[in-house]
């Protein structure tokens, strides 16, 4: 017992004071709210300035109405400005941020004809003096199509814009045409908010807004934490093969306690890990909201349940376990890191396809699909996390499922338990799948 | 410390096997108290596994291992050091903190550990290297780390897998002084090695295997002795005459600065030495000329191939 308590010391100190822990501890949140907001601001980014576009308006109608609609905000959804009585002038500034802007200029006939001044436009894109031009055909109001002549009609964002913009500029028109006013239109068109309450078995909860989120990075957080700390183990075990540590320390101990040391002590430098993850999200958020607060902006943190909180723990310890020692059996498999990287592919992408199973079960977290994807050990630390956060399945779906888990845990260790103390001391060369076969009926 | 009487390690009639591979086949032998014991053979021969088995790190097939009198277990770990062929340290471990993990892996703690640590590096000529990463060390200074790990819980069986590869002559000096001082301390040492002139200067019994089999064992001056072919080392001068009487000598061979001479059968080393006198010559050396451990694991192993 103290030489097991010695492996996990050992370990823990080891792993906590290397460079690598600190940087991703500090670095982790960071990577990953920057892998959520970058995609979307570099998406948004416009490096040309902005796009010039020609207009040729044959209707002689929609013009001004598209133009304005081009540089202001989409109004269809200011009803729900209405409703959010003190909308946040600040954030309101950083939704429009990085959207397109646009130079336009009507180009008028002028007795020439369409394909005349077609060709001059042309000629002015050429010379890059125009980006592109638009033909608002003469039937626009009817069913005319548009055209949209461009440098690079691949740029799905402006056409997008355009395609956008012309809709709302024919929509006012049509409405202007058929004398139907545009803020009666937009009384009698608002949307209905619908206000979700969660009936759990301790009775109407609220739901938070931001349940997407919080089921989402909880399902994220698990995937990254065991995906991160199963290949610590497989570094961990291929270590002390090639440099053959492990003969010096079977000769000390016996290998099951050494190799349960190992597990248990990487699964704390996670936890370690995690925690100060947790503390810091918490004092930012609580910093966050107070000076929020401060600028009279109420925001609030989600709330998330301890119950949340325990199952999270659970399922991550769970998650880790499985895979840790699934990494431990591969790790005392091969002979060298980058084997080990080889073999533990078909694992990587088990992991991954739990990550997959996500989006399915926040959408109909009651279904038999979430049900036995939230039973099957392997996918059950992420599903059945995300299940309980969207919505908690009954407590006898939970107890199973870890135990379940926990069972397949017991397996897994007994079974790598006997490939680890031959798989160990066998130098050279990768096993076979019949040798491992071997080790493990070997008594 | 065990009984004089009884011997240290006992193996009886012991076989591994891997699949088809016979490591070790039928191997029975004893070693005594302290004692210095050699294992010796040519690489595969099975010594590996043997010291394997004798550390509890795999188990035998068939037979039996007896250690300070008791069967094999788990506990009696703690009471050897070993001191693999393969090195294996942290690499990225600081040399003080990688003792001290070792030495709780035997049941050595706390300040106890810390005194043994810091008298064995000073020991070693390697005190200030002790907050130092083990991958900055040169391949003889984690050699000798790597046989504090085996030391430090001041063991009574100490079993050393190629003690001296990597180390310059004066560690190999040091490295046996040092088992030397365990021998005297009364501690019982199993040395393999392929370096037969440090194996003949240190061991008192050896066990020579090949091919997984046992095939010579017991007190190294008494096997030396059994493998003499009535020669002599000689250093002379003027003694040509006596050298070439066919009556005495059956070959004369030059060995450096020695003329090895094959006496006669029935020819005693004294009679020689007589007539060379008698002859004029002029002796600086006469020494009986016992084969070298060397010369005898040629032999044995050629033998059996």
């Amino acid at each position: 017992m103290k030489k097991f308590l010695a492996v996990i010391k050992r370990e823990y100190l080891q792993r906590v004071r290397t460079r690598f822990f600190i940087i991703s501890t500090v670095m982790g949140p960071v990577v990953l709210g920057l892998f959520a907001v970058f995609p979307v601001y570099i998406a948004n980014m416009n490096f040309g300035g902005a796009t010039r576009l020609a207009v040729i308006d044959q209707s002689g109608k929609v013009y001004d109405a598209f133009q304005n609609a081009l540089t202001t905000e989409e109004t269809e959804n200011s009803d729900s400005e209405n409703e959010n009585k003190a909308p946040n002038p600040q954030m309101q500034r950083d939704a429009s941020f990085g959207r397109q802007k646009f130079h336009t200029e009507l180009v008028s006939l002028n007795g020439r004809t369409l394909e005349q001044v077609k060709r001059d436009l042309n000629e002015r894109v050429r010379a890059n003096e125009l980006d592109g031009y638009v033909i608002i055909p003469t039937d626009v109001l009817a069913d005319g199509k548009p055209e949209f002549y461009g440098r690079s009609t691949g740029d799905i964002f402006t056409r997008e814009t355009l395609s956008d913009s012309l809709s709302r500029a024919v929509r006012e028109q049509r409405l202007a045409e058929n004398k139907i006013d545009q803020h009666v239109l937009r009384e009698a068109s608002r949307r209905v908010t619908l206000v979700s309450t969660k009936i759990s078995n301790r009775g109407e909860e609220k739901v938070s807004s931001s349940g997407f989120t919080l089921v989402f990075s909880f399902g994220l957080l698990i995937y990254v934490a065991i995906l991160l700390y199963g290949q610590t183990v497989l570094g961990a075990v291929i270590e002390e093969k090639e440099t053959r540590i492990a003969e010096i320390l079977f000769s000390s101990m016996r290998s099951f306690p050494l190799m349960m040391g190992k597990l248990v002590g990487v699964s704390l430098v996670a936890l370690t890990q995690l925690s100060i993850w947790a503390i810091a999200f918490t004092l930012l958020a609580g910093f966050g909201v107070s000076m929020a607060a401060a600028r009279g902006v109420p925001t609030s943190i989600p709330h998330v349940p301890p119950m949340v909180l325990v199952c999270f723990l659970l399922f991550f310890l769970l998650g880790y376990f499985i895979y840790a020692t699934v990494y431990a059996l591969i790790g005392s498999m091969v002979t060298t890191v980058q084997e080990g990287g080889q073999l533990a592919i078909p694992v990587v992408l088990m992991l991954v396809a739990g990550f997959y199973f996500v989006f399915p079960i926040i959408r109909s977290p009651n279904s038999s699909l979430a049900f036995w994807a939230s039973m099957f050990p392997f996918l059950a630390p992420i599903t059945m996390m995300v299940r309980i956060t969207t919505e908690t399945p009954p407590a006898w779906q939970i107890i199973l499922s870890l135990a379940i888990g926990f069972t397949t845990v017991v397996g897994l260790v007994w079974l790598t338990a006997r490939v680890y103390r031959v798989g160990m001391l066998m130098y050279g060369k990768r096993a076979t799948i019949p040798e491992v076969w071997r080790w493990i009926r070997q008594t | 410390m065990t009984d004089e009487t009884k011997p240290t390690l006992v193996l009886e009639h012991v076989t591994k096997q891997y699949g088809d591979f016979t490591a070790v086949h039928d191997l029975s032998l004893q070693v005594r108290p302290g004692r210095i014991f050699g294992l010796i053979g040519p690489n595969g021969a099975g010594k590996t596994t043997t010291i394997r088995m004798i550390v509890n790190i795999t188990i035998p097939d068939s037979g039996r291992i007896e250690l300070f009198g008791q069967t094999m277990e788990t506990r009696l770990q703690d009471r050897i050091g070993y001191l693999p062929e393969e090195r294996g340290l942290y690499r990225k471990m600081k040399v003080g903190e990688q003792l001290k993990f070792f030495a709780e892996l035997k049941d050595v703690r706390g300040k106890e550990a810390d005194q043994r640590i810091d008298n064995w590096l000073q020991k070693m000529g390697l005190s200030d290297w002790k907050a130092r990463r083990t991958k900055d060390l040169s391949k003889g200074m984690q050699q000798k780390v790597q046989f504090i790990t085996a030391v430090i819980h001041n063991p009574d069986l100490l079993i050393l897998d190629e003690p001296f590869s990597g180390l310059d002559p004066v560690n190999v000096e040091l490295m046996k002084e040092t088992i030397l001082e365990n021998k005297r301390e009364g501690k019982t040492i199993i040395l393999s090695t392929h370096q037969m002139e440090i194996a003949e200067k240190l061991c008192d019994d050896v066990c020579m295997i090949n091919h997984a089999k046992k095939v010579l064992d017991g007190q190294l001056r008494k096997i030396r002795h059994s493998f003499s072919r009535n020669a002599v080392a000689l250093q002379v001068a003027n003694a040509d005459g006596v050298l070439q009487d066919k009556s005495l000598v059956v070959n004369v061979r030059q060995n450096g600065d020695d003329t090895e001479v094959l006496m006669a059968p029935g020819v005693d080393a004294q009679a020689l030495l007589k007539r060379l006198v008698e002859a004029g010559a002029v002796v600086n050396k006469f020494e009986l000329a016992e084969p070298s451990l060397h010369d005898i694991f040629i032999e044995k192993v050629r033998e059996a191939s």
